[in-house]
């Protein structure tokens, strides 16, 4: 949906959560809202997403961590899948298939994968998380199609990953909520894996990049309008908010979302996001599918992973946990 | 990313981290954020678990650092605390404090008193005329179940009534720390029982004591342990006269200050040892002392028969000085 709203129509941006708002005072020095290209190989040499080890992941023996090469797309190289295993499982568990944050440019397969192992301690579930390749070194469409190479191995493997194929799951947050709604669009032209379910969480779907919250968040809290053109421009090129994108890129593309798993989304009210999600929750039902639809008053982009103990972060990982369990019949 | 303790510990204790404390506590005052936001802003920047607890509010908050609001279990004295007030905040930190500890506690406390102060300010039991509804028998009980309501209490609400020294009434939710002074406490139960905790007040009120060497005895009584002693407090109006042992009792006391300390100290102390301790007197002393007294008093007090009546007649004497 293209916002034909002027600049100027857009009103004041809306107020942070109160609680959201004194700790981005504290995250803010750390976390400019803005990025841009020269800061991209900063932030992947940077402390701030410094990663879990093995011995997190294990949570005290909780989960079996494994990692497996497995063939990428046609003539390109491996993807490396981590696989989280809870212990002790005796029958084939659902899977969450994980597609990771960091707006195309930053992060790898361990990025926020602690939120998916918190959903798995009280929905049991193996997660696999994608390596994928990284723009801008690796624009569109590596990244999207490494990520169902993986998808693929993934559900053909499942036995022998004690996964039930029935029970498939892709979940991503921001950039990795944009590649997992892309791989649910593949998967439904593909024929390829059916999914139970897509968790879109704050998922960056439009490189247009002009909603009116895009524009009103300018300048502002975290993945500003600047950073979103930065992440877009790596990934797309020349190509960005042209009329040539795929929506396997940026699914806020797509004119059909029919033939889709249910939905989830979530999105903070103060976020570049807002708009361009709730449209695609929108368009969804539009197409006759089901979404459940979560804008949270006073988000801002990833309040729930960087101040998970605000009231208002609670309850967004309350919301998704009760979603996954209701979708996964437990 | 998440854990902002970690973050703020990192930083300078002195200039940065105290900063971002500041900015934190501002902020949130500046949204008029509610109370439970703050105390989670204490045990999250302070990476410990935080509580609030203003009684005569009624206020009962406890967060842990994750942010989990549960419970909140027994006391520790050692954890660090700060008034915000009439409520106190607490860290509940035992060991050495945290970089960031004292200005979090500073901070925190001064939100909590601002939000205390703005949406409690008229703190509901500060309305003499509602706490004296809920606790006169004569009125209706719909009217004291509203009365109570607004007083915020529920009607299953375990609640005991205080009578003080002073004359002022309290009521206490249970569990919940007593007023400073000179107490008796009524009996806890729900709010349609609140006259009777009343009468078991007022009735405590006269068995206790100003804890002075002339008026020796304990400070707060509670009305569920008088026991049978209750009834002499029906016997013992303005115009009774004081029996034998009584005026015996008064005929010693003139006969040295320490008299009515020691009797009472004896009175309430499990053995003459353990009486001594509590007077700081040696054992010796405290024979002397109760050889000198013997003669006057007319009974032994060291014997079983002597000691019930040593507690008999000290119970009429402070009936007989707090007459209702």
């Amino acid at each position: 949906m293209t916002n034909v709203l002027p600049e100027t129509a857009a009103g004041p941006p809306p107020p942070f959560d109160p609680e959201l708002g004194a700790a981005l005072a504290v995250i803010g020095e750390q976390m400019p809202p803005a990025l841009t290209a020269d800061m991209i190989q900063p932030m992947r040499e940077g402390a701030l997403l410094a990663d879990l080890t093995d011995d997190d992941l294990a949570r005290a023996g909780a989960f079996t961590v494994t990692r497996r090469q497995v063939p990428g797309p046609a003539g390109d190289p491996d993807v490396e899948l981590l696989i989280l295993t809870p212990t002790g499982a005796t029958t084939p568990l659902p899977a969450i298939y994980h597609t990771h944050g960091g707006g195309m440019v930053v992060g790898n397969n361990r990025t926020g994968v602690e939120v998916v192992q918190d959903w798995a301690a009280e929905v049991p579930s193996v997660i696999v998380s994608v390596e994928y390749r990284l723009a801008p070194e690796h624009p569109h469409p590596a990244p999207v199609e490494d990520c169902y190479a993986g998808l693929v191995w993934t559900a053909e493997h499942a036995a022998e990953l004690g996964i039930d194929p029935e029970r498939i799951v892709i979940a991503g947050a921001s950039a990795g909520g944009g590649l997992a709604a892309g791989v649910a669009l593949m998967a439904r032209d593909r024929g390829g894996p059916a999914l139970l379910g897509q968790m879109l969480l704050c998922p960056m779907i439009d490189d247009r990049n002009d909603t009116v919250s895009a524009i009103q968040m300018a300048g502002r809290g975290v993945w500003d309008r600047t950073a979103n053109d930065t992440g877009w421009t790596a990934l797309l090129g020349e190509a960005r908010g042209g009329a040539d994108v795929s929506p396997y890129a940026a699914p806020a593309r797509a004119t059909d979302l029919s033939g889709l798993p249910p939905a989830f989304v979530d999105v903070g009210s103060a976020e570049t996001f807002r708009d361009e999600d709730v449209a695609y929750a929108s368009a969804i039902w539009r197409s006759g599918g089901q979404a459940e639809l979560h804008v949270w008053p006073g988000g801002f982009h990833g309040f729930d992973m960087m101040v998970p103990q605000a009231a208002v972060s609670q309850d967004a990982r309350a919301a998704r946990v009760r979603w996954l369990s209701r979708l996964m019949g437990m | 990313m998440k854990d902002l303790a970690v973050r703020l510990a990192a930083l300078d204790p002195d200039a940065g981290a105290a900063l971002h404390v500041i900015a934190y506590f501002d902020r949130l005052a500046e949204a008029r954020a509610g109370l439970h936001t703050i105390v989670r802003g204490a045990a999250v920047l302070s990476g410990c678990a935080a509580r609030l607890v203003d009684d005569e509010r009624r206020v009962r908050i406890r967060v842990e650092p994750d942010g989990a609001s549960t419970p909140s279990g027994v006391r520790d004295k050692d954890w660090i605390s700060a008034a915000a007030g009439s409520a106190t905040l607490w860290l509940e930190r035992s060991g050495p404090p945290g970089p960031v500890d004292a200005m979090v506690l500073e901070r925190a406390a001064a939100a909590a008193r601002a939000v205390l102060e703005r949406t409690r300010g008229h703190a509901a039991q500060a309305d003499p005329a509602l706490v004296e509804l809920v606790i006169d028998a004569g009125a209706a009980e719909p009217l004291r179940l509203q009365a109570a309501a607004r007083l915020g209490f529920n009607p299953d609400d375990p609640v005991r009534v205080v009578a003080l020294g002073s004359g002022a009434v309290r009521l206490l939710p249970e569990p919940g720390g007593l007023p400073e002074g000179r107490a008796g406490v009524g009996p806890a139960g729900p709010v349609v029982r609140l006259p009777a905790s009343y009468e078991g007040a007022v009735l405590a009120l006269r068995f206790t004591a100003e804890g002075t060497e002339s008026d020796p005895g304990p400070r707060v009584v509670h009305a569920d342990e008088l026991g049978g002693l209750a009834l002499l407090a029906a016997a013992v109006g303005p115009g009774t006269e004081p029996v034998p042992d009584q005026r015996a009792l008064d005929r010693a006391a003139a006969t040295a200050p320490w008299v009515l300390a020691t009797l009472d100290a004896v009175a309430r102390s499990a053995s003459l040892r353990a009486a001594a301790t509590a007077l700081r007197v040696h054992h010796s002393t405290l024979q002397d002392r109760l050889a000198h007294t013997l003669p006057v008093l007319g009974w032994d007090v060291r014997d079983p028969q002597g000691r019930l009546r040593l507690h008999l007649a000290l119970a009429l004497r402070r009936l007989h000085n707090n007459q209702r």
